[in-house]
């Protein structure tokens, strides 16, 4: 994922930052939403967000980015300035959820190495009119207050006035004009910066623009016309263009002498003196200093370094290489039948110390599913807005750590089954009422620790699986793999994840798409994840996915099939025996079974499944070894045990992936000696046998 | 070499400064990501010059700058600012801000100033 877009630092740490504080600003407007309350504390870090993305995306030259959080900035600075402002809170939410939305499509563009080149002009222009008929509302309030505040100006102007009138102490008077360079912005506030300082060297002055920091206008006036600041002073020409010299920015300084009855005639004619600026409502910048104290919400000290995901896989490969060579080296033949005890004590400190790596490089890996299931909570919002439905989502267990990559292949599975529990599950609010149900529904997502696997459960209170139509659809797509009376209920359900399965009678646009839920097995299963499902009439549906801790170490036992190794993971493993011949059985179709403490199994001869070429085809010569999985078991049969192992699995490259049709295999793996052993999928071959 | 301290709140700017920055020779001595941790580090780094973002959680970059100043007058304190922020920005100058830039700005706009400021 990381590290496509090159060797670009900058543009990574600023997608980085910017999906995060966008991801941040989702949580605050729905969890306001939900409360119908906009704090002022979430007010300010709404602001202080979109500040910062529009600093940032301005520096970056995104200027899609730049104008839409530009607009919401201008939004929140409004409601932040008039708190007791009552507004329409969920008119706001779906304007800034909007922006949120397009802010994301465009990093995700700038993610995949395209330009971000959306239209952002149309959401600004509703932002606008929103803002400006809330401004509307305000401004009749507002305009009794700006009133007062002219009269108290008006007074201080009269004093200055007074003031200068009185003085006219100094020898030499000046003309300065300056401009700056192009795009530097803020030239009205550079030109105040030289007002401020101006007061080292005299106190009588005025400027052109006068208005330097209420007019909108007086930037662009100095942008064309330039600042002009007449001044009279002790200081010599020198000293004043000294002085004016140290401006930052400057492109061109003019600076004339001129006579001190000119001077007079100028101010005369201007009438209104300059540097009034400094009186205007002190009120004003107290407000604003406030504001920024209040803007202390939520900032969680960090301790962390985010590193490239690449790296980090980087790192994870290594370490199964390490793992690799390493029993290269322990079990290396050259050893066989040597006594070598310092040599086995080194040994064993070298396994442990990689074992620790490893387990400190898998924890590196582990993220908590939190930020995946807090999506879901705008998912919800979206799709009981739209629908009508009244649902509740909650969320147990979201501290639960799972491996990065894992994360990635699970977040649309989920996204899809909250989206099909609430367009299919729950149902409308009247009906609930009907069936004795609360008004609103609930959705909930939950996940647990479950030895190597974590299981997210995704539940729903809703009207369950209706088998008849199940069984329906399932005739009509040709489905059925077995005659419907001898189905049991769960495998009725599971048929739902079959491709080509779909109960919708007519698309959504929330849960169609034409995906069905045999694309959320898909990805379940690239993981090496399982999913089940249970389901209630009237009392809702619960699905299941299992998935693996991780994804790159497992504890396996390797077995030999002719010239070909294989692997199990040890995890399944039930038991490994020698079968004596006349345990066998046949069954009449003619497969062979075993009987097991009054169990029978199917076997599975890998030698004829996987067409391996080995002399052992006799039971009494090999061994069987039964594995489990999901409720799943199978028997194989194979030539020997070769021994357990950590294994590091590697995905089976495409060429063989093609050829996997039975979906025997789950992967590869590379054996202490160098050889290549296949991982073998129990889930996959119990399937296959058809058996449950 | 000059030293300098970057306080932004933005890990982004943080970065994009100090990347401009190192390439000219430079020195960052120090990053803060609030107006708190800009004043403990200024005192305790004394760096030579200062970029201050104006909004930060905390303490916000012109409290910073203020409580900067009155430890030592003579600090060279840039501020980092983005259109819209004139009034702040304001302040900052009446609280003794050598300068401002408007983001976006250039990496030779950034440097003038630094340079223009040390007198380089």
């Amino acid at each position: 994922m990381a590290g496509q877009y090159g060797n670009e630092p900058m543009m990574e740490m600023f997608l980085f930052e910017t999906s995060q504080l966008i991801e941040q600003l989702e949580q605050l407007i729905i969890s306001c939403e939900k409360s119908d309350h906009y704090t002022e504390d979430t007010i300010n870090e709404i602001f202080r967000i979109m500040h910062t993305i529009k600093g940032s995306s301005a520096m970056m030259m995104q200027d899609s980015i730049t104008a839409i959080s530009h607009s919401m900035e201008d939004l929140f600075y409004f409601l932040r300035e008039n708190k007791q402002k009552v507004v329409d809170n969920s008119a706001i939410s779906d304007l800034v959820l909007e922006g949120v939305d397009l802010i994301k499509e465009e990093l995700e563009k700038l993610k995949n190495g395209e330009k971000a080149d959306g239209n952002t002009s149309e959401l600004q222009d509703r932002i606008k009119n929103f803002l400006s008929d809330l401004k509307v509302d305000t401004s009749s309030e507002a305009a009794a207050e700006r009133k007062n505040l002219e009269n108290e100006k008006q007074q201080y102007y009269l004093s200055m006035d007074k003031k200068k009138n009185d003085a006219s102490k100094y020898k030499n008077a000046f003309k300065a004009t300056i401009r700056y360079e192009e795009d530097c912005e803020m030239e009205n506030i550079r030109a105040y910066t030289i007002v401020h300082n101006v007061y080292d060297i005299t106190d009588e002055f005025f400027h052109i623009p006068e208005n330097l920091i209420d007019d909108d206008e007086s930037a662009k006036k100095i942008r064309q016309e330039g600042f002009q600041i007449y001044l009279k002073t002790d200081s010599s020409y020198e000293e004043v263009r000294e002085f004016f010299m140290q401006t930052l920015f400057l492109k061109e300084l003019k600076l004339d002498q001129i006579e001190n009855s000119e001077y007079d005639q100028l101010r005369d004619a201007k009438k209104k003196i300059t540097d009034k600026e400094k009186f205007i409502s002190s009120k004003d910048f107290e407000e604003h200093s406030e504001g920024n104290k209040e803007t202390q919400a939520m900032s969680l000290k960090q301790n962390v370094i985010s590193v490239n995901m690449t790296k980090l896989d980087k790192l994870m490969d290594l370490v199964g290489e390490m793992v690799i060579s390493e029993d290269m080296v322990i079990q290396n033949p050259d050893l066989k039948g040597l006594e070598l005890e310092n040599f086995q004590k080194a040994a064993r400190q070298l396994q442990k110390i990689s074992s620790e790596i490893q387990d400190i490089v898998m924890s590196i890996r582990m993220v908590p599913l939190s930020a995946t299931f807090l999506k879901m909570h705008r998912i919800v919002r979206d799709m009981s807005k739209k629908l009508g439905k009244k649902v509740d989502l909650k969320i147990i267990g979201e501290e639960t750590e799972v491996d990065k990559n894992v994360i990635e292949h699970i977040s649309d599975p989920i996204i899809h089954l909250v989206r099909n529990a609430i367009d299919h599950g729950i149902e409308f609010p009247e009906e609930r009422l009907e069936k004795n149900k609360p008004e609103t529904g609930t959705v909930t997502l939950e996940a647990k620790n479950a030895g190597n696997d974590v299981l997210v459960i995704v539940k729903d209170d809703g009207r369950g699986l209706n088998k008849e139509k199940i069984l329906k659809k399932a005739r009509e797509n040709g489905l059925l793999y077995k005659a419907e009376e001898e189905m049991s209920e769960r495998e009725i359900y599971n048929m739902i994840f079959l491709p080509g399965f779909s109960t919708k009678d007519n698309v959504t646009e929330f849960s169609g798409r034409g995906v069905g839920m045999d694309v959320v097995v898909k990805n379940i299963e690239t993981i090496g994840g399982s999913v089940s499902i249970d389901s209630t009439p009237d009392k809702g549906s619960v699905i299941t996915l299992k998935i693996p801790l991780t994804l790159a170490i497992i504890d396996g036992m390797n077995i030999r099939v002719g010239s070909s190794y294989y692997t199990i993971p040890t995890i399944s493993i039930r038991e490994s025996f020698k079968p004596q011949e006349n345990d066998i059985f046949s069954d009449p179709n003619g497969n062979e079974m075993i009987m097991v403490r009054g169990q029978c199994y199917p076997i599975l001869r890998l030698h004829e499944l996987l067409k391996v070429k080995t002399d052992i085809t006799r039971f009494n010569d090999g061994i069987i070894t039964i594995a489990e999985q999901d409720e799943r078991t199978v028997c194989i049969f194979s030539d020997e045990l070769i021994g357990q192992q950590q294994v590091v699995v590697k995905a089976l490259p495409e060429y063989i992936r093609r050829l996997n049709k039975t979906k025997a295999l789950a992967g590869c793996t590379l054996l202490g000696d160098g050889s290549i052993s296949l991982i073998l999928d129990i889930t996959g071959l119990a399937n296959l046998k058809g058996l449950a | 070499m000059k030293r300098v301290l970057v306080v932004d709140d933005a890990s982004f700017m943080r970065m994009s400064i100090s990347m401009m920055l190192k390439k000219h020779n430079f020195e960052i001595i120090g990053e803060a990501e609030n107006g708190v941790e800009g004043v403990r580090k200024y005192k305790e780094l004394k760096p030579d010059i200062v970029t201050m973002d104006i909004t930060m959680p905390e303490m916000s970059g012109i409290e910073a700058l203020k409580q900067i100043r009155e430890y030592d007058p003579k600090a060279n304190v840039i501020m980092i600012t983005a259109m819209g922020q004139e009034i702040l920005v304001r302040e900052a100058v009446m609280n003794g801000a050598k300068s401002f830039l408007v983001k976006p700005f250039k990496e030779e706009q950034l440097i003038n100033v630094f340079n223009k400021l040390l007198g380089v």
